[in-house]
């Protein structure tokens, strides 16, 4: 039976769970082991269309039989057929229905990995929404209370966001990071997190930011008694006073070269810009507060 | 006790306590004067005085720590005078009243002549050279971590002649101490990357911990359920197949045939 022709078992399946005159009820037992079947053989014949609707259909027979886990299963390998179609929208919606059948069956890991694959192969086609499922997927991690397996996430999002030049979303979500560090106590993560985010703002060549972003972090023991700190304020001073040198220096140190991938890149290709300009600016800064304060 | 032994006493005593003698002092200010030259030149010949007793001490010293000690004085108090040598040159030139032009000429020949001997002052030096310069032989090999920097500060040409030799050993010295400092560079820099391993490492463990308390309940689960299944399953087996209802089984199949092979021959 398991060596007929995929598409007779597809057929037979069909005729068992379609409803009429004669049949009342429609057998998914049956259904759903034949379109197990049927799917299995046209993966492996690499009739990836096919196998998808297959999968699709067993996944729904595998729902009607009440066990949400074998649905999402099915749901997950016919998502990941679409994906080698290259049929973004069916990979996303599959994925997505994957994730909540797993939550259904109170199991929030398995969904969260579900969103993050789906992520991952959309990051290239589609990375907004590619962001959109990873911050799902951290969202559902953190309800579940395990935030450590996040990490990743949000490193994948910030490095998509940066490729997307969006750097204050990527800065945003290395907060987020520090601050599900912080949670778990993972200091060492939370720390480079922080640092990760103060160089992104620096690559956005905005000043204020990153030392907005060192001071307001500075407030937390562990990020100010850590390597990753002095570091930053060695930056920090260097694009201060314009010295580029220095900053090279500074960037190709060891502590940087311990952060993420993405960072490294951004971190030597600074200083981006006029470094004497933004020393003006920070500068012009500060006169122009002092006139607001006289007109008032 | 004689009286000379007495009087020889007293004249120690005396010379030991001279400063306290308040008079005496005066005298000495007075006689200094308006002379500003002559006063300071009464003081350093007083210091280099001073300086040769302790230099004769040190020599006679069997400790070696206090003879290193006393000669650290003598050759701070040297260069002390030496600094203020100049001071006393530009007095010199200056024209005092009631000193005659001569005597001007005399005094910078005396200044010069001071400064001969301060600087022929035995500070343990001249003999030290030969004992450090023998000691760094020894020194350079023990490359081990010690770091006094402090002993920098003796190299300078005011504390002892430059040799050959010692000049060659100075720059072998920094030669090695800067091969020290990179090796030390190497090593920081692979303990920076151990470090941020190691850290990662930690994160990663405390990260499966909760993980393996998982594993650790779902297993104690499975194993419970599987064995309560296998009880079960004994018992149905045992009722099924056990046996003593096989033997019955047979006891009364054989009661069967024989009462059909009965009726058989009765019927027959």
């Amino acid at each position: 039976m398991s060596s007929s022709d995929p598409n007779k078992l597809i057929s037979k399946a069909d005729k068992l769970t379609k409803l009429s005159l004669t049949r009342w009820s429609a057998d998914w037992k049956s259904a759903t082991v034949l379109y197990e079947q049927a799917a299995n053989g046209f993966r492996v014949s690499k009739d990836y269309e096919n196998a998808k609707l297959a999968f699709e259909k067993a996944s729904k027979g595998q729902e009607m039989l009440s066990s949400p886990w074998d649905a999402a299963k099915h749901m997950e390998s016919a998502a990941a057929l679409a994906k080698e179609l290259r049929n973004w929208t069916e990979v996303i919606d599959f994925y997505r229905r994957a994730s909540e059948l797993y939550m259904q069956c109170d199991r929030p890991q398995p969904a969260s990995d579900s969103l993050a694959k789906a992520a991952r192969a959309l990051e290239d086609a589609l990375p907004d929404d590619a962001v959109q499922l990873y911050t799902d997927a951290c969202v559902i991690l953190e309800d579940d209370g395990k935030e450590q397996m996040a990490f990743d996430l949000y490193r994948a999002a910030a490095s998509i966001y940066v490729k997307l030049e969006k750097y204050t979303d990527a800065a945003t979500f290395l907060l987020r990071l520090g601050l599900a560090a912080d949670k778990c106590n993972a200091r060492n993560s939370q720390c480079k997190a922080y640092l990760s985010a103060i160089i992104v703002y620096l690559y956005a060549h905005d000043l204020q930011q990153a030392e907005k972003c060192y001071n307001d972090c500075s407030q937390i023991d562990a990020f100010l008694s850590s390597d990753q700190s002095r570091c930053a304020s060695k930056l920090l001073s260097a694009y201060r006073e314009g010295d580029v040198e220095e900053i090279k220096r500074v960037a190709h140190s060891s502590t940087i070269s311990n952060l993420d991938n993405v960072i490294i890149k951004l971190a030597r290709k600074l200083p981006t810009g006029d470094v004497a300009e933004i020393k003006g600016d920070a500068d012009k800064g500060e006169e122009e507060a002092l006139d607001e304060d006289d007109l008032t | 006790m004689t009286v000379i032994d007495l009087i020889t006493r007293v004249d120690a005593i005396c010379k030991k306590y001279e400063k306290y003698d308040i008079d005496k002092q005066k005298e000495a200010n007075v006689a200094g004067g308006d002379d500003a030259f002559a006063r300071l030149y009464g003081v350093f010949e007083n210091e280099i005085d001073a300086a040769i007793q302790k230099s004769e001490a040190a020599a006679t010293e069997n400790n070696r720590a206090t003879a290193v000690a006393m000669n650290a004085e003598v050759r701070r108090t040297k260069a002390r005078l030496l600094e203020e040598i100049p001071k006393l040159q530009r007095l010199a030139q200056k024209k005092v009243k009631g000193v005659s032009k001569e005597e001007l000429e005399a005094r910078n020949d005396l200044v010069y002549a001071l400064k001969d001997r301060i600087e022929a002052i035995s500070d343990g030096s001249t003999a030290a050279t030969k004992q450090t310069t023998g000691g760094w032989a020894t020194s350079s090999s023990y490359t081990g971590i010690k770091f006094d920097s402090s002993s920098d500060g003796k190299f300078d040409s005011e504390y002892f002649q430059q040799t050959e030799e010692s000049d060659r050993f100075r720059q072998e010295y920094e030669m090695r101490r800067m091969k020290q400092d990179q090796g030390l560079e190497v090593i920081a820099e692979g303990l920076d990357t151990l470090k941020n391993m190691a850290h990662d490492l930690n994160e990663e463990l405390d990260r499966q911990v909760p993980l393996m308390d998982e594993i650790d309940d779902k297993v104690d689960r499975a194993a419970s359920d599987l064995k309560s299944t296998n009880v079960r399953l004994k018992d149905t087996v045992h009722k099924m197949r056990s046996s003593r209802n096989f033997c019955i089984d047979i006891i009364l199949l054989c009661i069967i045939l024989g009462i059909a092979a009965y009726l058989y021959n009765v019927l027959k």
